[in-house]
């Protein structure tokens, strides 16, 4: 009893500041910068994963399929005619009706925002009357990545390296693509953690909150070089030595050659079209 | 019936909009309650038949052109709400992509194709079944139906057309938007629906259901048994009909209230101000033309990215209708 008698002050004993009750209530702040814009990036970043490419029974192969999407990337890009675009938007299309759902619903969630990004890059043009350029733009956005999306979501991953690699790709140049697509989901993750924390922490007006956006690209940073320098030594480990060797030659497919034939009819088409309005 | 940008005054256009806006939200509602989520994509299909339906133009007395809209056919299939939300696709896809009615007149032409046409159609529809059983009762109510509720929205239409000179006008008379007056534009909207376009949407409705009922049964919200070949009849009949629609082509004029404003200046003598200053979008494909090749290919092409981007949009909104398990089966 003596020591809780000593140990309970005596009602005089509390300060002011103590007494007084807690009314405390945060200024409410804004991180629609950090909620809306970078993470909504991050998720983008993160459907670019390459882990369940599953090919079709009219796929080519994976070499005849990266040649074909780097053409049609290349010829949308470098195209002025608009209705070259919309075939190849057309093409883009069907391919893309026939996907499963979750694939499909990944394709257009990434080529629509990036198709987006282009027309609010392109709203100025919309606003002195070029709002022609502006969808042409947009639609190119919209098929190179649709394009792309399509070939890596519908190629196994291994397929892809080994791909690039008969197409005489420098093994350096694999490797890093491979780490950097390999790690780009993790590094999206580790990203929308970093601003999870920073948005948490910051409680009240936090003016300072856009500085530490340098923080979080130098977190992401490191993990990102830790990340890559494991999956190398893992790959040492396994007697990588730098070089991708292609056992054999690779299977080719009967729907190779309808497809080169395709390809050489829309380039004939680009050339045909290029020039004319 | 495709009301082109700065025909009908910004007031007008916002009220359609505002009027479409519970409808919409309406028909969202009924497709998450009452559809079944593996037949959401369907209404995807059923919508391209719609996209292409509208891209057959017919020659209409009077030296115009008109077009099926298989509204009615929508509705009998999947219900007039999941129309609604099929046909306003069809027309946004329509209007942003290939310029055929404005983006501005967008509530507008929902209101008279998705709203009316679909709604009425299927009230003579159902109330023919009601009179008629079995399956001669069906598509006679679906011809009727469709003839009907296809001559509603001209009506509607060409009310909209015509309220424009008598409610916006400049000092000295001049209509600010479109210059002809209920006089003019009904009489000269429903002639030509009431002849020809009506009719033409009446086969067109009849001839696909007939062909829908036998080959696939299973192709509509009712559970039905399927046929063996499953869906293959109904993809064939759109890449059919896709192959077929530079047909369209056949039929040369422009369809009534949708002219270029120099035309337009030409028939009336002068350049109704709102018309000539309004705000235009500039789509990638106006009218489904094409630069140096053939009407024909751009017909072809424009189909294949309508087609597809209904059975896209259709197919990724699947999940939003509620799942449902039929404990009778």
């Amino acid at each position: 009893m003596a020591l809780v008698d000593t140990m309970a002050p005596a009602p005089t004993d509390i300060p002011d500041w103590l007494a007084s009750p807690e009314r405390y209530q945060p200024v409410s702040d804004r991180d629609g910068f950090i909620s809306r814009s970078i993470l909504a990036i991050s998720s983008v970043l993160a459907r670019f994963r390459l882990d369940d490419g599953q090919a079709s029974p009219l796929s080519p192969s994976a070499t005849v399929k990266v040649v074909l999407c780097l053409s049609c990337i290349l010829l949308t890009s470098l195209s002025r005619n608009y209705l070259f675009v919309m075939i190849m938007l057309a093409g883009t299309l069907v391919r893309a009706c026939l996907l499963p759902r979750g694939a499909l619903g990944r394709v257009v969630a990434g080529a629509g925002a990036s198709a987006g990004l282009a027309l609010v890059i392109m709203l100025p043009a919309v606003a002195l009357g070029q709002a022609h350029s502006a969808l042409l733009l947009t639609t190119k956005a919209l098929v190179s990545t649709g394009v792309t999306l399509i070939t890596t979501l519908t190629t196994p991953a291994a397929d892809l390296t080994r791909a690039l690699r008969v197409m005489g790709v420098p093994g350096v140049a694999i490797l890093t693509m491979d780490l950097t697509l390999r790690s780009i989901v993790r590094l999206g993750e580790t990203a929308s953690e970093a601003l999870a924390a920073l948005r948490l922490r910051s409680v009240g007006r936090n003016a300072d909150k856009a500085a530490s956006l340098g923080g979080v690209g130098g977190v992401v940073l490191v993990k990102a070089g830790r990340s890559a320098q494991e999956t190398y030594d893992a790959m040492r480990c396994r007697a990588f030595d730098g070089e991708y060797h292609v056992g054999g030659r690779e299977a080719r497919r009967g729907a190779d050659v309808a497809w080169m034939l395709a390809l050489a009819a829309i380039v004939a088409l680009f050339l045909h079209l290029q020039g004319t309005v | 019936m495709h009301i082109p940008e700065n025909y009908l005054s910004p007031s007008t256009c916002i009220l359609a909009t505002v009027a479409m806006a519970p409808v919409w939200r309406a028909a969202a509602r009924h497709l998450r309650e009452e559809v079944p989520g593996e037949k959401v994509p369907l209404i995807g299909v059923a919508a391209a038949f719609s996209f292409l339906a509208m891209m057959f133009n017919v020659p209409l007395p009077g030296g115009t052109t008109g077009h099926a809209v298989c509204g009615t056919l929508i509705a009998i299939l999947f219900g007039p709400w999941s129309a609604v939300l099929a046909i306003s696709v069809a027309l946004a896809i329509q209007a942003v992509f290939f310029g055929d009615g404005g983006i501005l007149s967008l509530g507008a032409n929902c209101l008279n194709m998705a709203f009316a046409l679909p709604f009425v159609g299927h009230a003579v529809y159902s109330a023919v079944r009601r009179a008629i059983g079995g399956e001669r009762g069906e598509l006679l109510g679906a011809g009727i139906g469709s003839y009907v509720g296809l001559n509603a929205a001209a009506l509607l239409c060409a009310l909209e057309f015509g309220v424009q000179p008598l409610l916006f006008h400049d000092a000295s008379g001049a209509a600010l938007y479109c210059p002809y007056p209920l006089s003019v534009s009904v009489p000269a909207m429903m002639v030509g629906h009431l002849s020809v376009a009506g009719l033409a949407e009446a086969g067109l409705t009849v001839g696909i259901l007939a062909f829908l009922r036998s080959a696939a049964p299973s192709f509509g919200i009712e559970t039905r048994a399927d046929s063996p070949a499953g869906l293959a009849p109904v993809l064939g009949l759109v890449l059919a009909l896709v192959a077929a629609s530079p047909l369209g082509l056949l039929a040369t004029g422009d369809a009534w209230g949708e002219w270029g404003v120099e035309d337009l200046a030409g028939m009336v003598g002068y350049t109704p101000a709102g018309l000539g200053s309004g705000w235009e979008w500039g789509s990638l494909m106006p009218d489904y033309a094409v630069g140096v090749l053939p009407e024909w290919i751009g017909y072809i092409v424009s189909a294949i990215v309508g087609v597809t981007l209904l059975v896209i949009v259709f197919r990724l909104a699947s999940p939003i209708a509620r799942p449902r398990v039929d404990f009778d089966a």
